[in-house]
């Protein structure tokens, strides 16, 4: 889910920070140019681990402060494909199911990953969602997806889409990166489910 | 901005953890003066709710190191000390090999249980038709 990724970027350190030791001023300049941010392929930046190497330090001509290049390690959220995660509920809608993890919210999972056989039905509560419904076993049983617990999810693609460059009115806000979750397997969905299964089983 | 290494080595949930909570990260209101952005905040607060918070770096190392036993690749062994599986349907979806059973004791004697799991459990017994209640 979390990798470390080595980095080499050229920075400047703004005269405001020459107060701060160099690699604490290097760092904060650091975070606030990648924290939060996806780079294209590699992954969400959630926090600058060290800092390796720290070269020049030159004044360029007509600049009123030094330029660094650093070599830096930082912890990128690259779930890979396969992987199993635990996240919580955020939206549903008849395309299917949107889950946040707290620091990423662009996962989905589509209608045709859902757990299958399954059925759609308005919300009574919310005019705009729609609950997913699981129906399994012997009689036929309800098993509704909604915000109560956790849900699992198996990571099926992960894309990096391209900035637009038109937007259209009724869009989407952007989203840099997006995970495709898959949740049409045993052990998979919201974790209540498989919590009355254990005890089933025990008691046969 | 150069990548010179796009994967340096793959982290588990508790080093994240681990990293944060050694630069002064915490749930209580000293959260505020602890030089930590609101971004790592949010990764913070995700990570103290899973089995991360209750597990150490031995019983981590130790666990990995017994998992070398059974065939299971990296990132299974990755992803099973992340969730902490506690029964054999957890298991399933992350791993292929056939030894459920002998990798599920191994997860129940070297990974501390979750403290909120052990509550639920407790909760699910009493409702033993009423699973989803919870």
């Amino acid at each position: 889910m979390f990798y470390l990724s080595e980095l080499e970027h050229s920075l400047r350190v703004p005269p405001h920070l020459l107060n701060l030791p160099l690699e604490d001023a290097i760092k904060s300049v650091l975070q606030n140019v990648f924290l939060d941010k996806v780079l294209a392929d590699l992954g969400l930046c959630v926090s600058v681990y060290d800092i390796k190497s720290i070269e020049g330090g030159f004044v360029l001509p007509g600049d009123g402060a030094a330029t660094y290049k650093v070599r830096f390690r930082i912890v990128v959220f690259r779930p890979f494909v396969g992987e199993v995660i635990a996240a919580k509920f955020k939206e549903s809608d008849a395309n299917g199911l949107r889950l946040t993890l707290g620091f990423f919210d662009d996962i989905y999972v589509p209608a045709p990953l859902m757990p299958k056989p399954n059925r759609c039905e308005p919300d009574p509560y919310n005019k705009k969602q729609m609950i997913w419904v699981w129906e399994y076993g012997e009689p036929l049983e309800d098993f509704i997806i909604d915000d109560s617990c956790q849900i699992k999810f198996r990571v099926e693609s992960i894309s990096y889409p391209s900035v637009p460059t038109e937007r259209a009115e009724d869009a989407k806000p952007f989203a840099p990166m997006v995970v495709t979750g898959n949740m049409d397997e045993d052990g998979l969905g919201p974790v209540s489910w498989w919590d009355s299964y254990e005890l089933i089983d025990q008691e046969e | 901005m150069k990548i010179v290494k796009a994967n340096a080595g793959a982290l588990t949930n508790f080093e994240v953890l681990d990293f944060l909570n050694s630069r002064g990260a915490s749930k209580d209101t000293t959260r505020v003066i602890a030089p930590i952005a609101r971004s790592e905040y949010k990764v913070y607060d995700y990570l103290v709710e899973t089995a991360a918070s209750t597990q150490t770096r031995e019983s981590v190392t130790k666990f990995a190191d017994k998992c070398k036993d059974f065939k299971v690749a990296k990132a299974e062994i990755l992803n099973i000390i992340n969730l902490r599986p506690s029964s054999i349907v957890e298991l399933l979806p992350i791993i292929e090999t056939p030894d459920h059973q002998a990798l599920l004791e191994l997860v129940k004697d070297l990974l501390p249980p979750l403290p909120t799991t052990e509550t639920h459990e407790d909760n699910a017994e009493e409702e033993t038709d009423n699973g989803e209640q919870l």
